[in-house]
């Protein structure tokens, strides 16, 4: 058995701190009955112990190695009566590295302030065995040739401290005003690589090195916001700015392929910030009419230094950032009204500019007529409108039908040279019908179909630096020629006042079209059916299952030529890709009291998630070797007990059994050039065993 | 039984003996039936008095319930007497929410008329819990819970194995979503699916010399923020989501394969990402072919 000691520090200071400071309160009052009229807080202090380590269960909260673990949670709750003050002080997972702590003060109705702390730790879920040192830092220096290394823990964690202050002002005005800042620290799995150059060590298909992205970013945000509430105006504007400052703005490199000698150093993110001011506000003309809006304006700069040490001959005039601006502008009205008892109407309009608005600058004269590139930076602008129309009509019985015409335009800048074909605009239009009954004891739920059809200006064709029109076989995912149909059922059964059961099942089908290449058909489906049981007031259960099969078919050219002409030969064929998802998850559930003083809960989730990909050759004469389907599998078992000692204590009982497997062979014979491995267990099994004692007080 | 009625004569008794003043039952009175609701009204926000805005300062229980003279004069019962109940299942939501929004129309609420959830007659208490100290749905550890009655296809995604830390309570349906509805697209607290993920992920937010444009216009068209069994909460698995778009000269068209090839390269481990490091984008001014592709 081992402790760890980064989660001990908290869990005494804490439980001490927290003891010292309520004790005398809590003393009085496990002299006395609790005053169920007034709130009531909670201290729970224990230790839990996880079997294994793991690289799964503990991806988020630290539980990764095995050992001993702090439980500690509060939530202290104080009211004072007749000023309405109220005072919290909530403690939650402080013995474990995902923590928080937050305390809240307010005079309910006048003012309030509050400051909180959040931690999230982010595991790499796999075993990393490397020689590459310098990781975490912006110079890394690797191996020249494939060298045995040591275990490397990868992770990130952001460390967040919130402030807030909230004001009631004369008149229905209100003043609120939030800040969060954010430091994150750590590596994250990155790499280097080119086709070319030397095999290294195992299957390595060209040359690459591992390079894990130094982290150590600090984001802020900042929201002021004053808002009104009149019985019919109600209004809301203020500022919100952030700020992210990524404190390394390149990643260095010492040794390494010679191969990959000029991939250094890589950019990593740049700092930037951005101002926005924004109003909202609706009138309630009738008590059946109302109208809402929201204007925005926001600039977002970025002018952090560019990284140094580049290889490349800059040309005059570029000077040390880029000038980055983004002038973003929204306006939204939407206005509902019920003319008649039985009839709503509802129109809105959005209109979201993102201007661009960074200079274009040459960076380079090095290219020549057939490069794909000019030497220009390529700042993306773009708009969106959005309007739409719904009518919806009262029937008997309960029963609502309601329709609706959704339209979204959008429109794209696009650059001179091009590698991936564009559309300056695109428009899609969406019909809805939807029977609803919400009214009613025993059957509720509601049946809808949706239609949508997407389509835009013509392609634009890519094409090199000297005009020379490139590929354009394929035509994007999110710019295709789509039709979509999509229904949808929910039905709540309440046959008998203790069982309720829920169907839902959703099937969407997309079309797309437009060009040669790209994806063809989309599906998704998701079935679920829910049940729950009350057999009495100390019993219940729930079980539900799930079905969720998703799938697109796309298809694809071997060595199209560069003008486009796809080969369809044996050695060069069309191919077809059929990627599908299918998960099949159930859960069930109890919670009882088989006796006054006990109360004990079981949870239990399973996901069986196999992912396919279906590889078919289009031309005839051509073969194509499959790849293997994956399957994940996932079984969370929780257990818990809860026995009361006194009135207000007593002990609480938690088991939770994690099984996680998985054949992905997406590392399994992958090695770095370095000599880098990353791998994961194929099967991990955790067990955590945790006790706690839990104390309750006024 | 007995005891019922004892409790209901006890409560008419109480209403008749106050003040010919009074316009509908003091909470005392409704407590003699309903002690477990008046006694989490008192502990709860509604009930503190020394707030002036509090349904405790504007008619108490009758506030949201309305006037339950007759009830109370009918020995109660469910409906009896035109006593309000917003948790019926037979009154209209927008009945029930017109009582909740007398007071919480303004702030985070201004949108809420025409909203997806007021268009498809959710109702307050569909997911709010107003007699308890704790509402689920306002506690990050518990608040999927009630989301998850109904937007069933997520209960599922947020357990596959590339996911936020939602299970751990770190990330909360309302970090990215105002169920009370937004100005911008599906109820997002920000005006764009993008402006929702900065507020995390801001390092992907550029300006940059070279964007790669999908990620500048929508994250969505590449990750489901809800969980996915690829790395990074990727849609689909690499090279085939990079296929969906790029045209299939060079190496771009190349077949998903793990022998070792060249196309193993954009299969495995990273897969297109073994080369294009900097995928969302990259502010190397060098801005050639290596920039262009992300590369460095």
């Amino acid at each position: 058995m081992t402790f760890n000691p980064r989660h001990a520090v908290p869990l005494t200071a804490v439980a001490a701190a927290l003891l010292a400071a309520f004790g005398s309160a809590a003393g009085q009052a496990a002299d006395t009955s609790p005053d169920p009229t007034k709130p009531e807080s909670e201290l729970s202090v224990g230790a839990g112990y996880v079997t294994k380590d793991n690289g799964r269960f503990g991806q988020y909260n630290g539980l990764r190695d095995e050992g001993l673990y702090g439980l500690i949670d509060f939530n202290v709750v104080r009211r004072e009566d007749a000023t309405g003050t109220w005072l919290r002080f909530l403690g939650r997972n402080v013995g474990l590295e995902h923590r928080e702590l937050r305390f809240d003060h307010n005079r309910q109705g006048n003012w309030g302030y509050f400051l909180e702390f959040s931690q999230i730790p982010r595991y790499e879920p796999y075993t990393v065995t490397s020689a590459v040192s310098g990781i975490g830092t912006p110079n890394l220096t690797i191996p020249s040739t494939s060298t045995a290394g040591s275990p490397v823990e990868l992770k990130t964690r952001r460390d967040r401290i919130g402030l807030g202050f909230d004001k009631q002002l004369p008149g229905n005005w209100d003043l609120q005003v939030r800040l969060r800042n954010e430091e994150k620290e750590g590596a994250r799995l990155w790499a280097r690589g080119t086709a070319g150059g030397g095999v290294v060590g195992g299957p390595v298909f060209g040359s690459f090195e591992f390079a894990p992205e130094p982290i150590d970013s600090t984001t802020r945000q900042l929201e002021a916001t004053i808002g009104y509430t009149g019985d019919k105006l109600q209004l809301s504007g203020g500022y919100y700015g952030t700020m992210y400052d990524n404190h390394h703005n390149g990643l260095n490199f010492t040794g390494g392929l010679a191969a990959l000698s000029s991939f250094t150093p890589i950019a990593l993110p740049p700092g930037n910030q951005s101002h926005q001011v924004h109003l909202s506000g609706g009138y309630s003309f009738t008590p059946t009419t109302r109208a809402s809006f929201k204007v925005a304006y926001a600039r977002a700069t970025q002018d952090d230094a560019f990284v140094t040490g580049v290889n490349v001959p800059l040309a005059p005039g570029v000077g040390n950032n880029l000038q980055g601006r983004l002038d973003s502008t929204l306006a939204q009205i939407r206005v509902t009204a019920r003319p008649l008892p039985k009839l709503s109407l509802l129109a809105s309009l959005l209109h979201d500019d993102r201007d661009d608005k960074t200079p274009i600058l040459r960076y380079n004269t090095l290219a020549t007529g057939t490069s794909t590139f000019n030497g220009d930076n390529e700042p993306h602008s773009f708009k969106t409108t959005t309007g739409k129309l719904e009518a919806g009509y009262a029937l008997p019985v309960g029963f609502r039908l309601s329709g609706g015409i959704d339209q979204e335009r959008r429109k794209h800048n696009f650059s001179p040279v091009r590698v991936v074909s564009s559309r300056e605009k695109t428009d899609e239009t969406s019909y809805r019908a939807e029977l609803r009954r919400s009214m009613s004891e025993t059957v509720t739920g509601a049946l809808s179909y949706v239609h949508s059809d997407r389509d835009g200006s013509p392609f634009l064709t890519t094409t090199l630096n000297n005009g020379t029109p490139g590929s354009n076989l394929v035509h994007p995912l999110h710019l295709a020629d789509r039709e979509r149909d999509k229904v949808r059922l929910m039905v709540n059964w309440q046959p008998t006042s203790p069982l309720s059961i829920q169907l839902f099942a959703d099937h969407a089908q997309d079309k797309y079209s437009g060009r040669a290449l790209g994806p063809r058909e989309g599906e998704a489906q998701t079935y679920s059916l829910d049940a729950s049981y009350t057999f009495s007031d100390r019993w219940q259960a729930t079980a539900w299952i799930t079905r969720s099969d998703t799938r697109i078919d796309q298809s694809s050219c071997v060595n199209a030529g560069t003008t486009g002409v796809c080969p369809a030969t044996a050695a060069s064929p069309v191919w077809d890709a059929s990627l599908r998802n299918v998960g099949d998850s159930f859960g069930a559930g109890l919670r009882g009291k088989p006796y006054g003083v006990l109360e004990i809960g079981a949870d239990l989730q399973y996901s069986d998630i196999r992912d396919e990909y279906r590889q078919r050759a289009v031309t005839p004469g051509a073969t194509i070797t499959p790849l293997p389907d994956v399957n994940t599998r996932l079984t969370r078992l929780n257990l818990s007990a809860k026995h009361a000692l006194q009135k207000n204590t007593g002990i609480r009982l938690d088991y939770i059994y994690d099984r996680y497997s998985t054949d992905d062979w997406t590392w399994t014979t992958w090695t770095y050039a370095d000599g880098t491995r990353v791998l994961e267990a194929p099967v991990q099994k955790v067990h955590f065993i945790g006790a706690r004692y839990y104390y309750r007080f006024q | 039984m007995v005891m019922r009625l004892a409790t209901a004569l006890a409560a008419v008794l109480a209403l008749t003996s106050m003040p010919a003043i009074a316009q509908a039952p003091a909470p005392e009175v409704c407590k003699a039936c309903h002690a477990s609701s008046y006694e989490t009204y008192n502990a709860h926000k509604h009930g503190t008095k020394a707030d002036a805005r509090t349904p405790a300062n504007r008619g108490e229980c009758a506030t949201c319930h309305g006037d339950g003279t007759e009830h109370v004069k009918a020995g109660g019962g469910r409906g009896v007497g035109g006593i309000v109940n917003p948790g019926s299942k037979t009154l209209a939501a927008e009945a029930k929410n017109s009582i909740c929004l007398t007071c919480h129309q303004g702030g985070k609420r201004i949108h809420w008329a025409g909203s997806k959830h007021a268009t498809r007659d959710t109702a307050c208490v569909s997911c709010h819990q107003v007699h308890t100290t704790r509402d689920r749905v306002r506690d990050k550890a518990t608040q999927t819970e009630v989301c998850f009655s109904c937007h069933k296809d997520k209960r599922v995604e947020i357990n596959r194995p590339s996911r936020h830390p939602i299970p751990e309570g770190k990330v909360a349906c309302s970090d990215c979503h105002n169920p009370h509805g937004t100005a911008g697209p599906a109820l997002l607290v920000r005006d764009s699916v993008n402006d929702t993920c900065y507020q995390c992920h801001m390092e992907k937010r550029g300006p940059f010399v070279r964007p790669h444009n999908p990620a500048t216009e929508d994250c969505a068209i590449c990750h489901n923020p809800h969980g996915t069994t690829n790395a990074f909460l990727l849609k689909a698995r690499l090279p085939f989501l990079c296929q969906q778009c790029h045209e299939p000269t060079s190496h771009r068209g190349q077949i998903a394969s793990r022998t070792a090839t060249s196309t193993g390269a954009g299969t495995l481990a990273r897969g297109c990402e073994n080369c294009h490091t900097n995928i969302h984008g990259t502010n190397n001014p060098a801005n050639i072919s290596n920039e262009r592709t992300f590369r460095r």
